[in-house]
């Protein structure tokens, strides 16, 4: 019962972690060269498998073992999976060719640890992000968090200096009250139905299963980051170095995100309810504290951190716009996402510019910006393009995808969404012109820079570059999104 | 493509390319030479095809010119040409003619823009594009004044931004994602939301044109800038927020409340402003609220044909931006021949022609502009109410000229390179009108030189030159008002946004603690369960 298609989903889980074994299983070897060969394959099993889910229009799943839920377990590639497995293999492809061409990010004191940690964490946390989005069942999709969690510490902690340590433990103890919460969900939705695959439980949930829902959200919160629980991120994302925030922000505050919606919108939680009202509130919150925070932040990793968590917060209005199946809701719902992706590509070309700024310069406080863009012109001009996506400013995928939303947001007469949605793109405006306009300005001739090879600055703005050319998909719904959704 | 397709796409398409040549060393070094080039294909399309249209499906951009937006984008790329050619010989050995060159590209690059793109998502771009590159030339100078009031300019473009993107969104709703600006115009009067979209729509765009009380960046900010660059902003930049209103507003059905309203709000500006800049007493500063007051007249024609729905009006809103247009160019460029030269009587007797057209001077363009305007204002109390406008505006340009003529004497003759672009620029500001009112707006020049017509524009300006020789007795005693008067009740909100700051990090330090952290996930928890079985 499984085809050759089915084999690619299997593979696209694999492939990264064969090639994690085969790092730990030859040390010696440079982990670079087996990431450099790892990255090709599963790019080209993502593709094609987007490719075949796209052209037939219909999702391809994988029972494992040949046995179908109940029994067995189920991967499942649907459009949501096959569009995010893609745009993973394009981020962390483009992050890598940054790391490798950044000596100092992967090497230096205990360089050959440091090397082998960033690679063979980088390649674990492709492993379980594609799992993150192709499980169908609540036990094999905690696997793929707790996978994706183990994978994420250590980048954060790979200076090994005290602040990254405690910054990493927090991280690490918070996705893992997370963790506690979530299985406690899973748990007592077990004990409920006797099953927790999302296909069967879609019929049987309820209200009654609320305490359940809860405890998954707010442990699926908890890891995204989200107001009031992003206690965590802003060390975590501004202490790692460079590659490792680009991909630590862009990709793996999403993963729980993602499942989080999934559990929403697949288990029929699909009405506007308070509760997702509830959410959307926090969400707002997020945007509305931690767009300010950045704001007032002195240091530019902290304030590209602290943004994170209010993009974050976008994600989060969805909820009560995407339920139902009218125009509004799918134009919200494709918004949301589009959010997702834009942020994904902004934020990794912010990350890698701003640590390649804060070479040039030898610090990244705001203050003393002046003479970023002679150390580094592509850069300042890669986090002015990545800012316009945060801005929700033209041409750029975060502006198709704010004007979705707040169309949504109208349409739907969620009148304090789209203002919330239109103070949020204020106050990034605000944090982002504070660093462009200061990035710009003439240093004082006493500032010393180093300046920074003009081949290093080149993937950050192609980053940003795809970013802004999200901003020319149609402002409309995409039908991919839709393949697999249908019951 | 066609030649049509080729000139539009090359209006916009130039300056950007040209701004990103500026990454090659050889062509930073001649940085200025390009601002000259620039507006080349605005100048062709205007005058080769007025009527030319061309999609790019792709981008989905559409562009189309109408003979009102092949006006506005002829005298537009003009004063564009006419100030770079000014900024070459007044920056020539500045260093940071580079900087300033490429904001001044892209500024461009938006606002020529504005005049031709079709589609809503088009629109929002260039409008952007323009606010928000046009910072830079604002806080080119980097003294402290001229970075309070790039602040004070950015906060309230990018609040500009974000309530017209809420008027647009609220506009497409109905349409596919992105309908033609002409479409979704015609849709707004069967709209439930037809009153919170006009309201909107002139707040987005009349924070751009200054109508009181959203003017208060232009006082700050048009004068700060170099004198080339003043000159665009007040010259063209504004007229982004005419054309926006034109294009979006539904004159041609009509909305009386909305019409009322912004007539009101346009008459208020118009005298207001007046009142404020006569207390200024830079040159500049002046320049910038007559800028604020003519838009408020500008507000008043459209207001006037939006109430009872007109089909003359916006072509005559364009006539007279067009001509304010060039006469403000015109000061503000003569304004830097005087810095320049100093105030010698053959300049300032040729800037008496452009600042009294702008009250409306028989025989002028300017006259011209208001006897178009007259057509569509009502007769009744706005039409008085609009005539008494150029009173206020003659009081207040020849307040101008007095502190014109208070400059001091450089002794130096001012360079060739500033006083052709200057002189080019006021005899445009007479000439152009004269060609092109009857194409724009059906009437014949003749109309406004017959005896009742001149006595007509005349006796306002009469009695405004006789208010002035009373008011210079009391000069000393005019209070003196700020730049950018009801801004200063901004400035105490500083300290409160500090204040309100730190407390606020103060609270993030505190949530971002163990104890408030894991309350708040159990919290989060609970508080998602309650809700769950509340009834939907």
């Amino acid at each position: 019962m499984n085809d050759t298609a089915g084999l690619l989903v299997v593979l696209s889980v694999m492939v990264p972690a064969i090639a994690v074994m085969a790092m730990l299983a030859r040390p010696s070897r440079a982990p670079d060269q087996i990431a450099a060969l790892a990255w090709p394959a599963v790019t080209v099993v993502t593709v094609t498998l987007a490719w075949t889910v796209i052209g037939n229009g219909a999702p391809v799943t994988y029972a494992v073992g040949g046995w179908r839920p109940p029994l067995g377990l189920l991967l499942r590639a649907d459009g949501l999976a096959v569009v995010t497995m893609v745009m993973v293999s394009v981020i962390l492809g483009l992050v890598g060719l940054a790391a490798r061409a950044d000596p100092a990010a992967t090497s230096g004191t205990g360089g050959q640890r440091r090397s082998l940690v960033f690679w063979a964490m980088l390649l674990a946390l492709w492993s379980a992000l594609n799992l993150c989005v192709l499980a169908r069942d609540l036990f094999t999709l905690f696997v793929a968090l707790e996978l994706l969690t183990f994978a994420a510490v250590p980048l954060v902690a790979l200076d090994a200096r005290v602040e990254t340590l405690r910054a990493a433990l927090r991280y690490l103890l918070i996705a893992l009250a997370g963790s506690g919460l979530y299985l406690l969900g899973v748990g007592l939705v077990y004990a409920r139905h006797a099953t927790l695959d999302l296909g069967l439980l879609k019929t049987v949930v309820s209200g009654d299963d609320g305490l359940a829902i809860g405890l998954m959200t707010a442990g699926l919160m908890a890891k995204t980051a989200v107001f009031p629980l992003h206690l965590w991120l802003p060390p975590a994302h501004a202490g790692a170095p460079a590659p490792a925030s680009a991909v630590l922000s862009a990709l793996v505050v999403k993963a729980p995100f993602l499942l989080l919606a999934r559990i929403w919108f697949e288990l029929g939680f699909n009405t506007v309810t308070p509760a997702t009202h509830l959410l959307a509130g926090f969400g707002a919150a997020s945007i509305l504290w931690c767009s300010l925070m950045a704001l007032r932040q002195a240091r530019l990793k902290l304030m590209i951190a602290y943004s994170t968590v209010a993009q974050i917060g976008y994600l989060f209005l969805m909820f009560p716009l995407a339920p139902g199946d009218d125009w509004w809701a799918q134009l919200g719902w494709s918004g949301g996402l589009l959010q997702l992706t834009s942020h994904a590509f902004a934020k990794a070309a912010m990350f890698l510019a701003a640590g390649l700024v804060a070479e040039g310069l030898g610090h990244d406080r705001i203050d003393g910006l002046a003479g970023a863009s002679r150390a580094a012109p592509l850069s300042v001009f890669t986090l002015a393009f990545a800012g316009l996506s945060l801005m929700g400013l033209p041409p750029s995928g975060g502006f198709n995808a704010k004007a979705m939303m707040l169309a949504s947001a109208v349409g739907l007469g969620e009148w304090w969404i789209a203002v919330t949605i239109l103070a949020g793109g204020l106050l990034a405006a605000g944090y982002v012109f504070r660093v462009i306009g200061r990035a710009i300005a003439y240093p004082d001739p006493s500032v010393q820079v180093t300046p920074i090879a003009r081949n290093r600055e080149l993937v950050p703005f192609a980053l940003a570059l795809f970013a802004l050319a999200l901003g020319f998909v149609p402002l409309g719904q995409f039908s991919v999104l839709a393949i697999g959704v249908a019951p | 493509m066609t030649l049509a397709g080729v000139l539009l796409v090359a209006t916009m398409a130039l300056p950007l390319l040209l701004a990103a040549a500026l990454g090659k060393r050889a062509v930073r070094d001649r940085a200025l030479d390009l601002l000259v080039l620039a507006p080349f294909p605005g100048l062709a399309a205007a005058l080769l095809v007025p009527h030319g249209s061309a999609a790019l499906s792709p981008m989905r951009i559409v562009l189309a010119l109408d003979p009102l937006g092949a006006a506005l984008l002829g005298t537009a790329s003009l004063l564009w040409l006419l100030a770079g050619a000014y900024a070459r010989a007044q920056m020539a050995g500045d260093a940071r003619a580079v900087r300033f060159a490429f904001w001044w590209l892209l500024t461009q690059a938006g606002s020529l823009g504005c005049f031709l793109v079709a589609d809503i998502a088009s629109f929002y771009l260039t409008f952007s594009l323009a606010s928000l590159a046009a910072y830079w030339l604002v806080v080119h100078e980097g003294t402290s004044r001229a970075s309070r009031a790039g602040f004070v300019y950015m906060a309230l473009a990018v609040l500009g931004e974000a309530v017209l993107l809420l008027a647009f969104v609220m506009m497409a709703v109905g349409g596919d994602g992105n309908p033609l600006i002409a479409e979704a115009a015609a849709r707004l009067p069967g709209s439930p939301h037809q009153g919170v979209v006009v309201a909107l729509l002139v707040v987005g765009f009349g924070l751009k044109m200054g109508l009181v009380p959203l003017h208060v960046w232009m006082p700050l900010a048009h004068p700060v800038a170099p004198v080339p660059a003043s000159a665009a902003l007040s010259g063209i930049i504004v007229k982004a927020g005419v054309i926006g209103l034109i294009r979006f507003l539904p004159l041609d059905t009509g909305y009386l409340a909305g019409g009322t309203a912004l007539t009101a709000i346009g008459l208020f500006t118009a005298f207001y402003a007046a009142i404020v800049g006569i207390t200024q007493a830079k040159p500049k500063t002046v320049l910038a609220y007559s800028t604020v007051s003519q838009m408020g007249f500008v507000a008043t024609i459209l207001g006037s044909g939006l109430a009872v729905g007109s089909t003359t009006a916006a072509s005559v809103t364009a006539f007279y931006a067009l001509h304010h247009l060039l006469a403000k160019g015109a000061l503000f460029l003569g304004y830097g021949v005087v810095a320049a030269g100093g105030a010698r009587v053959a300049v300032l007797a040729a800037m008496v022609i452009p600042a009294l057209a702008l009250a409306g001077l028989p025989f002028t363009g300017g006259a011209l502009a208001k006897y178009a305007a007259k057509e569509v204002i009502d007769p009744g109390a706005a039409g008085t109410l609009a005539t008494l406008a150029a009173t206020g505006s003659t009081v207040l340009m020849l307040h101008f000229l007095r502190m014109l003529r208070e400059q001091p004497d450089t002794g130096r003759v001012a360079p060739v390179g500033l006083l052709v672009p200057w002189a080019v620029a006021t005899v445009a500001s007479i000439a152009i009108p004269y060609a092109v009112m009857d194409l724009l707006t059906g009437m014949t020049p003749l109309a406004a030189l017959t005896i009742t017509a001149l006595w007509k524009a005349a006796w306002p300006i009469l009695l405004g030159v006789a208010i002035s020789a009373s008011l210079i007795a009391f000069a000393a005693r005019l209070p003196a008002i700020p730049e950018g008067d009801i801004v200063v009740v901004a400035d105490g909100v500083g300290v409160h946004a500090n204040r309100f700051g730190t407390a606020l990090e103060r609270a993030d330090t505190t949530l971002r603690s163990w104890p408030a952290g894991v309350t708040a996930l159990l919290a989060v928890a609970l508080a998602v369960a309650l809700t769950l079985r509340l009834p939907a």
